[in-house]
């Protein structure tokens, strides 16, 4: 298995001064509009109805909703209400949930980069069998759908598996980390490991050899030509593996549903069971918005990355 | 980055400073000594365990019969629970559901989306970054805020317990794969092919059709895989439609984990992995080539 970069920069260069040389053409313009009616209708506007209610706003397509939930906080000035936020950001049990939330998704995060540059870095440097091998098993997950995933991975880290299995076969007690935090960020890393290393690897593998051996013979050593040739230039690979597994492990519900503890848990699971379970759809709203905003700031710091090097590029 | 011309002379050079350099290559470094070895091997072995443990500890479970705790083998194995699992009529259709929505789904997503992917990647319109960074919106914010505040539009459409609404959640989650991935192909054809046809005298559309289609394929079929396991995978949306009577395999999943015993779990986990490993196998070689990795650069 050879992980390789595709679309060479002539090619994206080259039809990139066409497009430029064709000015905001209707055509595309009208071409481009079906998918983005479909995320205005049914994104955008259940997220702005959705932060109207959250603010107490019980009219129009939040009758309904508020109607059938529970616990929910009217307007009672022009602007709305902040009770529900209040009410959620003084809940012990909501405050505790976001604290795993971040634990989790920082953790995660970290780790998944850890292996990915890993195998990344050795691909790059050292190529071989053994290389494939390991960018090979790195890959697996992404042909797993996610719901079997997590089951998988409660069962072996389970009071009665594999894990446990093995510690009392040699006569010890081995930890039991099903239904614990650690799973989560054990089924997290498992499930975002797929897509870091395919970015990672995609941008390590485009670098010149020429570079990495003018280094080698300048002296620079495997740690030195790592820091200051390879992550540069792969810098903006790294930084949307980096966001986009933030992105999913911050607002991921079905990793800590089956593998996590009932409480402290994350967010995820917090909103979608004061949803469904305890019916007070407001309340959910707002957890949804906290994530919303967390995300928000992860997703600016991608866009901001992929900027930046399309300015460095000439691009823009 | 570097630019064109560096990179040119970079791969005129490449073979003989390849040639010179390989041995050095592999004696010098962190990785050449023999503790670098026992640490990879020791990784490798860490992988194999960390990745596959999980799996292959699923897959003996669909076959075992009783399981004392300690020991890394079931005590006997049985088909019983195979049998369990296709006599069931409520799995029966929620696969059958499963797979007759989940390529509707990659069919009206490729309509809407694939279009839009030809203009990202060959004319400049207004607001057309807007329109680029507002599509991967829908992937930076968490599914499950978004189905909450989804539900209130679903009441008001009268869209919940419907397949429409089952597959209008569904696309949602493919739009980001279904214009990124084949714009980023669509991008990379070079057009002097495609005006060397013209001159050769082809028409616009058959310029298209055999060259542009052709040499954007690779990328449209890997987003076409992930659209499809995305929505095949889609449990959380499709559960809060509550369609009891179109429940899909993942949803159904969630009920089994909590019904059943273990085994049949293990058994459908097995169905349920069918259909993606195949399909994955077959587009292994483009996803592995850098599609899926190319699609999620904003250009």
């Amino acid at each position: 298995m050879v992980v390789n970069a595709v679309a060479p920069p002539r090619a994206a260069k080259e039809s990139r001064r066409h497009r430029s040389g064709a000015r905001l053409s209707p055509l595309g313009f009208v071409m481009a509009l079906p998918p983005i009616l479909i995320v205005l209708l049914f994104v955008g506007v259940p997220v702005v109805s959705a932060l109207a209610f959250s603010l107490g706003f019980t009219g129009g397509l939040n009758s309904i909703v508020s109607m059938i939930g529970l616990n929910v906080h009217k307007a009672d000035a022009w602007w709305g209400t902040l009770a529900a936020y209040q009410e959620v950001f003084s809940n012990p049990q909501f405050l505790a949930d976001l604290g795993v939330t971040v634990l989790v998704t920082v953790v995660s995060a970290l780790i998944v980069l850890f292996m990915a540059m890993g195998i990344g870095l050795y691909l790059r440097m050292r190529g071989g069998w053994l290389a494939n091998v390991l960018s090979g098993l790195a890959v697996i997950p992404l042909f797993i759908p996610v719901v079997i995933a997590s089951w998988a991975i409660l069962t072996f880290y389970s009071g009665d598996g594999f894990v446990r299995s093995v510690f009392a076969l040699v006569g010890l007690q081995g930890p039991t980390w099903g239904y614990t935090v650690v799973a989560i960020v054990i089924g997290s890393v498992w499930t975002s490991l797929p897509f870091a290393v395919l970015m990672i690897a995609s941008g390590l593998q485009a670098i010149p050899d020429a570079m990495i051996e003018t280094a080698r013979d300048a002296g620079a050593g495997f740690v030195r030509i790592a820091v200051s040739i390879m992550m540069p230039m792969a810098f903006v690979p790294i930084v949307i593996a980096a966001t986009f597994t933030a992105i999913g492990v911050i607002g991921s519900f079905t990793v800590p549903y089956f593998t996590g503890p009932n409480a402290p848990t994350m967010l995820g699971v917090t909103l979608t069971s004061y949803f469904t379970s305890y019916n007070q759809p407001q309340q959910s709203i707002v957890m949804a918005f906290t994530i919303f905003i967390a995300a928000g700031a992860i997703g600016a710091f991608y866009v901001w990355a992929n900027f930046r090097s399309a300015k460095d590029q000439g691009r823009v | 980055m570097t630019t064109t011309d560096d990179t040119a002379a970079i791969v005129a050079q490449e073979p003989r400073a390849r040639l010179g350099q390989s041995v050095r290559m592999r004696s010098s470094g962190a990785f050449g000594s023999v503790s670098g070895k026992v640490l990879i091997g020791v990784f490798v072995a860490f992988m194999v365990i960390f990745i596959l443990g999980p799996l292959l500890w699923l897959a003996v479970h669909a076959f075992a019969s009783s399981w004392t705790f300690p020991n890394l083998w079931p005590n006997s194995w049985t088909l019983r629970w195979w049998q369990t699992v296709f006599s069931d009529h409520a799995l029966g259709v929620a696969v059958q559901n499963s797979l007759v929505i989940s390529p509707l789904v990659v069919l009206f997503s490729a309509i809407i989306c694939l279009p839009a992917a030809y203009a990202f990647a060959r004319f400049d319109f207004f607001a057309r970054r807007t329109f680029l960074v507002g599509l991967f919106a829908t992937n930076a914010f968490p599914k499950m805020g978004l189905f909450a505040t989804l539900a209130s539009l679903f009441y008001a459409l009268n869209l919940m317990n419907t397949v429409v609404g089952i597959i209008i959640v569904q696309i949602l989650g493919t739009i980001v794969f279904m214009t990124w991935i084949p714009a980023a192909a669509f991008a990379a054809v070079p057009r002097s092919l495609e005006e060397a046809a013209r001159d050769a005298g082809a028409s616009r559309i058959r310029v298209f059709f055999s060259i542009t289609l052709r040499m954007a394929m690779p990328g449209i079929l890997v987003a076409a895989v992930m659209s499809f396991l995305a929505a095949f995978d889609e449990a959380q949306g499709t559960y809060l439609v509550r369609a009891r009577e179109y429940f899909t395999m993942p949803t159904e999943m969630y009920t089994l984990v909590l019904n059943y015993p273990k085994q049949v779990a293990a058994v459908f986990s097995i169905l349920l992995s069918i259909p993606s490993v195949v399909l994955m196998l077959a587009a292994r070689k483009h996803i592995m080539g850098g599609q899926l990795a190319e699609g999620f650069q904003i250009r």
